[in-house]
Protein backbone atom coordinates (compact mmCIF):
# COMPACT_ATOMS: atom_id res chain seq x y z
CA UNK A 1 0.00 0.00 0.00
CA UNK A 2 3.06 2.45 0.75
CA UNK A 3 5.24 3.01 -2.12
CA UNK A 4 8.06 4.63 0.17
CA UNK A 5 10.21 2.62 2.92
CA UNK A 6 8.24 1.52 5.77
CA UNK A 7 8.70 3.77 9.18
CA UNK A 8 10.28 2.72 12.20
CA UNK A 9 7.87 1.38 14.84
CA UNK A 10 8.18 4.92 16.93
CA UNK A 11 7.15 7.26 14.04
CA UNK A 12 4.30 4.86 13.34
CA UNK A 13 3.19 5.50 16.70
CA UNK A 14 3.61 9.32 16.82
CA UNK A 15 1.72 8.92 13.04
CA UNK A 16 -1.10 7.18 14.48
CA UNK A 17 -1.96 9.80 17.88
CA UNK A 18 -1.74 12.24 15.06
CA UNK A 19 -4.08 10.46 12.01
CA UNK A 20 -6.10 9.68 15.26
CA UNK A 21 -6.82 13.32 15.87
CA UNK A 22 -6.30 14.99 12.57
CA UNK A 23 -8.72 12.45 10.46
CA UNK A 24 -11.23 11.26 13.40
CA UNK A 25 -11.72 14.58 15.30
CA UNK A 26 -12.43 17.83 14.28
CA UNK A 27 -14.78 19.46 12.96
CA UNK A 28 -16.26 17.64 10.41
CA UNK A 29 -18.63 19.04 7.98
CA UNK A 30 -21.17 16.93 5.84
CA UNK A 31 -23.52 17.95 2.89
CA UNK A 32 -22.94 20.16 0.18
CA UNK A 33 -20.55 22.52 1.76
CA UNK A 34 -17.12 21.25 1.32
CA UNK A 35 -16.02 18.86 -1.73
CA UNK A 36 -14.17 16.51 -0.14
CA UNK A 37 -16.10 13.18 0.94
CA UNK A 38 -14.03 10.24 0.76
CA UNK A 39 -14.71 7.32 3.36
CA UNK A 40 -12.02 7.88 6.11
CA UNK A 41 -12.78 4.30 7.86
CA UNK A 42 -10.84 3.66 4.44
CA UNK A 43 -7.77 4.86 5.31
CA UNK A 44 -7.76 2.64 8.61
CA UNK A 45 -7.62 -0.17 6.76
CA UNK A 46 -3.91 0.61 5.52
CA UNK A 47 -2.84 1.79 8.57
CA UNK A 48 -3.55 -1.13 10.71
CA UNK A 49 -2.47 -3.05 8.00
CA UNK A 50 1.26 -1.35 8.79
CA UNK A 51 0.73 -1.56 12.31
CA UNK A 52 -0.61 -4.86 12.48
CA UNK A 53 2.95 -6.36 10.38
CA UNK A 54 4.71 -4.06 13.03
CA UNK A 55 2.97 -5.08 16.19
CA UNK A 56 3.18 -9.04 14.92
CA UNK A 57 6.87 -8.05 15.12
CA UNK A 58 6.92 -7.11 18.44
CA UNK A 59 5.40 -9.95 19.61
CA UNK A 60 7.40 -12.32 17.53
CA UNK A 61 10.48 -10.64 19.02
CA UNK A 62 9.17 -10.74 22.95
CA UNK A 63 7.76 -14.64 22.22
CA UNK A 64 11.60 -15.72 20.97
CA UNK A 65 13.28 -13.57 23.72
CA UNK A 66 10.44 -15.74 26.33
CA UNK A 67 11.29 -18.82 24.68
CA UNK A 68 15.37 -18.82 25.07
CA UNK A 69 14.34 -18.00 28.78
CA UNK A 70 12.24 -20.55 29.49
CA UNK B 1 -12.96 41.57 -15.02
CA UNK B 2 -12.07 38.30 -16.74
CA UNK B 3 -11.40 35.48 -14.12
CA UNK B 4 -8.37 33.61 -14.99
CA UNK B 5 -11.18 30.41 -15.63
CA UNK B 6 -8.39 27.97 -15.47
CA UNK B 7 -7.05 28.86 -11.88
CA UNK B 8 -10.57 28.82 -10.77
CA UNK B 9 -11.09 25.63 -11.91
CA UNK B 10 -8.07 24.18 -10.61
CA UNK B 11 -7.76 25.13 -6.93
CA UNK B 12 -10.00 24.74 -4.16
CA UNK B 13 -9.42 26.08 -0.31
CA UNK B 14 -7.93 23.28 2.08
CA UNK B 15 -9.36 24.90 5.49
CA UNK B 16 -7.47 23.90 8.67
CA UNK B 17 -9.55 25.31 11.35
CA UNK B 18 -11.36 28.57 12.52
CA UNK B 19 -9.97 31.42 14.56
CA UNK B 20 -11.70 35.01 15.84
CA UNK B 21 -11.27 37.34 13.09
CA UNK B 22 -8.47 40.01 13.48
CA UNK B 23 -5.64 36.89 14.12
CA UNK B 24 -1.99 37.24 12.22
CA UNK B 25 -1.07 34.53 10.79
CA UNK B 26 1.47 34.09 7.16
CA UNK B 27 3.14 30.86 6.63
CA UNK B 28 4.80 30.78 3.25
CA UNK B 29 4.88 27.35 2.06
CA UNK B 30 4.40 25.96 5.25
CA UNK B 31 1.12 24.56 4.75
CA UNK B 32 -0.40 21.20 2.67
CA UNK B 33 1.14 20.31 -0.20
CA UNK B 34 3.96 23.21 0.44
CA UNK B 35 1.33 25.61 -0.32
CA UNK B 36 1.41 29.55 1.58
CA UNK B 37 -1.24 29.55 4.52
CA UNK B 38 -3.26 32.49 4.87
CA UNK B 39 -6.23 33.98 7.11
CA UNK B 40 -9.50 34.78 5.24
CA UNK B 41 -11.67 36.79 7.50
CA UNK B 42 -15.52 37.23 7.32
CA UNK B 43 -16.97 39.32 10.00
CA UNK B 44 -15.78 38.31 13.91
CA UNK B 45 -14.44 34.95 12.39
CA UNK B 46 -11.98 33.48 10.01
CA UNK B 47 -10.44 30.84 8.72
CA UNK B 48 -7.10 29.71 8.24
CA UNK B 49 -6.57 28.52 4.52
CA UNK B 50 -4.30 27.50 1.86
CA UNK B 51 -5.24 27.25 -1.93
CA UNK B 52 -4.39 23.34 -2.95
CA UNK B 53 -4.81 22.21 -6.72
CA UNK B 54 -8.44 20.19 -6.76
CA UNK B 55 -7.20 17.27 -8.30
CA UNK B 56 -5.26 16.00 -5.90
CA UNK B 57 -7.88 15.72 -3.61
CA UNK B 58 -10.72 14.21 -5.81
CA UNK B 59 -12.84 11.56 -3.90
CA UNK B 60 -10.25 9.02 -5.74
CA UNK B 61 -6.94 10.76 -5.80
CA UNK B 62 -7.80 11.61 -2.26
CA UNK B 63 -8.20 8.02 -1.38
CA UNK B 64 -5.05 6.99 -2.80
CA UNK B 65 -3.40 9.85 -0.97
CA UNK B 66 -4.81 9.08 2.30
CA UNK B 67 -3.81 4.79 1.84
CA UNK B 68 -0.28 6.10 1.22
CA UNK B 69 1.71 6.36 4.32
CA UNK B 70 4.31 9.21 2.93
CA UNK B 71 1.73 11.75 1.94
CA UNK B 72 -0.52 11.09 4.91
CA UNK B 73 2.16 11.64 7.09
CA UNK B 74 3.34 14.90 5.31
CA UNK B 75 -0.18 16.12 5.38
CA UNK B 76 -1.16 15.22 8.61
CA UNK B 77 1.74 17.12 10.03
CA UNK B 78 1.82 19.93 7.79
CA UNK B 79 -2.28 20.43 9.03
CA UNK B 80 -1.59 19.97 12.53
CA UNK B 81 1.94 22.54 12.26
CA UNK B 82 -0.49 25.07 10.97
CA UNK B 83 -2.69 24.77 13.75
CA UNK B 84 -0.18 24.62 16.42
CA UNK B 85 1.21 27.92 15.13
CA UNK B 86 -1.91 29.50 15.62
CA UNK B 87 -2.90 27.55 18.91
CA UNK B 88 0.58 29.64 20.25
CA UNK B 89 -1.20 32.81 19.37
CA UNK B 90 -4.72 32.48 19.51
CA UNK B 91 -8.08 30.28 20.13
CA UNK B 92 -8.55 27.47 17.50
CA UNK B 93 -11.40 25.31 15.96
CA UNK B 94 -9.64 22.47 14.54
CA UNK B 95 -11.25 21.11 11.10
CA UNK B 96 -10.76 17.80 9.88
CA UNK B 97 -7.61 16.91 7.99
CA UNK B 98 -8.78 17.75 4.08
CA UNK B 99 -11.88 19.67 4.47
CA UNK B 100 -12.23 21.74 1.11
CA UNK B 101 -14.16 24.51 0.01
CA UNK B 102 -14.78 25.04 -3.84
CA UNK B 103 -13.83 29.02 -3.66
CA UNK B 104 -13.66 32.08 -1.17
CA UNK B 105 -17.75 33.28 -1.74
CA UNK B 106 -18.65 29.59 -0.42
CA UNK B 107 -16.08 29.59 2.72
CA UNK B 108 -17.27 33.24 3.28
CA UNK B 109 -20.89 32.24 3.01
CA UNK B 110 -19.65 29.14 5.71
CA UNK B 111 -18.24 31.60 8.07
CA UNK B 112 -21.21 33.95 8.48
CA UNK B 113 -23.95 31.47 8.60
CA UNK B 114 -22.39 29.90 11.00
CA UNK B 115 -20.64 33.08 12.60
CA UNK B 116 -22.55 32.62 16.01
CA UNK B 117 -21.93 28.86 16.46
CA UNK B 118 -17.85 29.54 15.33
CA UNK B 119 -17.55 32.70 18.08
CA UNK B 120 -19.69 30.16 21.24
CA UNK B 121 -17.07 27.51 20.43
CA UNK B 122 -14.08 29.96 20.06
CA UNK B 123 -14.82 31.46 23.51
CA UNK B 124 -15.12 28.38 25.05
CA UNK B 125 -11.67 27.37 23.74
CA UNK B 126 -10.11 30.59 25.12
CA UNK B 127 -6.88 30.03 26.93
CA UNK B 128 -7.39 26.17 26.52
CA UNK B 129 -5.54 22.96 25.28
CA UNK B 130 -6.41 19.57 24.68
CA UNK B 131 -3.68 16.86 26.21
CA UNK B 132 -4.00 13.53 25.80
CA UNK B 133 -3.23 10.58 28.36
CA UNK B 134 -2.70 6.86 27.12
CA UNK B 135 -2.04 4.43 29.78
CA UNK B 136 -0.80 0.92 28.80
CA UNK B 137 -0.63 -2.67 31.13
CA UNK B 138 2.32 -4.83 30.41
CA UNK B 139 0.47 -8.10 31.05
CA UNK B 140 3.74 -9.97 32.92
CA UNK B 141 3.95 -13.68 31.76
CA UNK B 142 4.26 -16.45 35.01
CA UNK B 143 7.32 -17.74 34.46
CA UNK B 144 6.53 -21.49 33.86
CA UNK B 145 8.84 -23.85 36.15
CA UNK B 146 9.28 -27.57 35.85
CA UNK B 147 6.40 -29.35 37.39
CA UNK B 148 7.41 -32.64 38.73
CA UNK B 149 4.13 -33.82 40.22
CA UNK B 150 0.57 -33.75 39.39
CA UNK B 151 0.09 -31.79 41.91
CA UNK B 152 2.49 -29.31 41.48
CA UNK B 153 1.20 -28.88 37.92
CA UNK B 154 -2.61 -27.80 39.04
CA UNK B 155 -1.19 -25.43 41.49
CA UNK B 156 0.81 -23.88 38.75
CA UNK B 157 -1.85 -23.73 36.39
CA UNK B 158 -4.50 -22.06 38.76
CA UNK B 159 -1.64 -19.39 39.39
CA UNK B 160 -1.34 -18.56 35.97
CA UNK B 161 -5.50 -18.20 35.64
CA UNK B 162 -5.66 -16.27 38.86
CA UNK B 163 -2.81 -14.01 37.58
CA UNK B 164 -4.62 -13.55 34.25
CA UNK B 165 -8.00 -12.47 36.30
CA UNK B 166 -6.06 -10.00 38.85
CA UNK B 167 -4.48 -8.49 35.69
CA UNK B 168 -7.93 -8.01 34.28
CA UNK B 169 -9.29 -6.71 37.28
CA UNK B 170 -6.66 -4.37 37.47
CA UNK B 171 -6.94 -3.18 33.78
CA UNK B 172 -10.67 -1.94 34.95
CA UNK B 173 -9.92 -0.31 37.96
CA UNK B 174 -6.80 1.72 37.05
CA UNK B 175 -8.91 2.75 33.61
CA UNK B 176 -11.81 4.11 35.44
CA UNK B 177 -9.69 5.27 38.62
CA UNK B 178 -7.36 7.11 36.24
CA UNK B 179 -10.01 8.51 33.92
CA UNK B 180 -11.98 9.94 36.99
CA UNK B 181 -8.67 11.54 38.81
CA UNK B 182 -7.40 13.03 35.61
CA UNK B 183 -11.23 14.41 34.92
CA UNK B 184 -11.13 16.47 38.31
CA UNK B 185 -8.43 18.52 37.31
CA UNK B 186 -9.70 18.65 33.65
CA UNK B 187 -12.25 21.42 32.07
CA UNK B 188 -13.96 18.50 30.32
CA UNK B 189 -12.78 15.02 29.64
CA UNK B 190 -13.34 12.41 27.34
CA UNK B 191 -12.42 8.66 27.28
CA UNK B 192 -12.06 7.05 23.84
CA UNK B 193 -11.87 3.56 22.93
CA UNK B 194 -8.29 1.55 23.99
CA UNK B 195 -6.39 0.95 20.42
CA UNK B 196 -5.77 -3.04 20.29
CA UNK B 197 -2.51 -3.75 20.26
CA UNK B 198 -2.44 -4.43 16.57
CA UNK B 199 -3.64 -0.66 16.08
CA UNK B 200 -0.88 0.90 18.67
CA UNK B 201 1.34 -1.53 17.82
CA UNK B 202 2.56 -2.08 21.11
CA UNK B 203 2.76 -5.36 22.85
CA UNK B 204 1.27 -3.82 26.01
CA UNK B 205 -2.83 -3.77 26.56
CA UNK B 206 -4.06 -0.04 26.38
CA UNK B 207 -5.71 0.51 29.33
CA UNK B 208 -6.87 4.30 28.76
CA UNK B 209 -7.11 6.51 25.59
CA UNK B 210 -8.07 10.15 26.99
CA UNK B 211 -8.39 13.69 26.37
CA UNK B 212 -8.34 16.34 28.39
CA UNK B 213 -9.66 20.64 28.07
CA UNK B 214 -7.22 22.01 30.47
CA UNK B 215 -6.52 25.74 30.68
CA UNK B 216 -2.96 26.74 28.68
CA UNK B 217 -0.10 26.13 31.45
CA UNK B 218 -1.79 24.14 34.00
CA UNK B 219 -0.41 21.42 35.40
CA UNK B 220 -2.56 19.80 37.08
CA UNK B 221 -3.11 17.06 34.94
CA UNK B 222 0.53 16.34 34.32
CA UNK B 223 1.11 16.17 38.20
CA UNK B 224 -2.46 13.32 38.45
CA UNK B 225 -0.17 11.63 35.31
CA UNK B 226 2.62 11.20 37.63
CA UNK B 227 0.97 10.52 41.05
CA UNK B 228 -0.88 7.33 38.86
CA UNK B 229 2.32 6.63 37.49
CA UNK B 230 3.56 6.32 41.08
CA UNK B 231 0.90 4.35 42.61
CA UNK B 232 0.63 2.12 39.25
CA UNK B 233 4.16 1.67 38.29
CA UNK B 234 4.67 -1.47 40.13
CA UNK B 235 1.65 -3.58 38.85
CA UNK B 236 3.40 -2.71 35.29
CA UNK B 237 1.43 0.30 34.01
CA UNK B 238 2.80 2.72 32.25
CA UNK B 239 1.46 6.71 31.30
CA UNK B 240 2.04 8.52 28.06
CA UNK B 241 1.00 12.52 27.97
CA UNK B 242 0.78 14.04 24.51
CA UNK B 243 -0.27 17.77 23.82
CA UNK B 244 -0.60 20.48 24.05
CA UNK B 245 -2.78 19.74 21.09
CA UNK B 246 -5.59 22.11 19.55
CA UNK B 247 -9.42 21.12 21.09
CA UNK B 248 -9.94 18.26 18.52
CA UNK B 249 -11.73 16.09 20.81
CA UNK B 250 -13.98 18.96 22.23
CA UNK B 251 -15.17 20.37 19.07
CA UNK B 252 -18.90 19.19 17.77
CA UNK B 253 -18.41 16.48 15.15
CA UNK B 254 -20.91 18.54 12.84
CA UNK B 255 -20.98 21.74 12.86
CA UNK B 256 -25.40 21.52 11.75
CA UNK B 257 -25.85 19.31 14.61
CA UNK B 258 -24.41 21.46 17.48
Amino acid sequence: MNEGQPLPLEEQITLLELVDRVLNKGVVLTGDITLSVADVDLVYVGLRVLLASAGTLDRMALESREGAAA
Amino acid sequence: MNEPAVFTALTALYVYGVVPAGTRLALPGAGVEASDVEILEAGDVAAIVSAVPIDEYGDESLLRHLNDLAWLQRTAQAHEAVLERALGTTTVIPFRMTTLFAGEPTLRVFLQERSEVLLELLRRFEGKVELGVKAYLERRATEPSAADSGRAYMLQRQAVQEAARDADVLAVKCAQESHERLATVALDARANRAQPSELSGRSEQMLLNGAYLVARGDTQLEEAVRDLEQRYAERGVTYELTGPWPPYNFVPRDLAAS
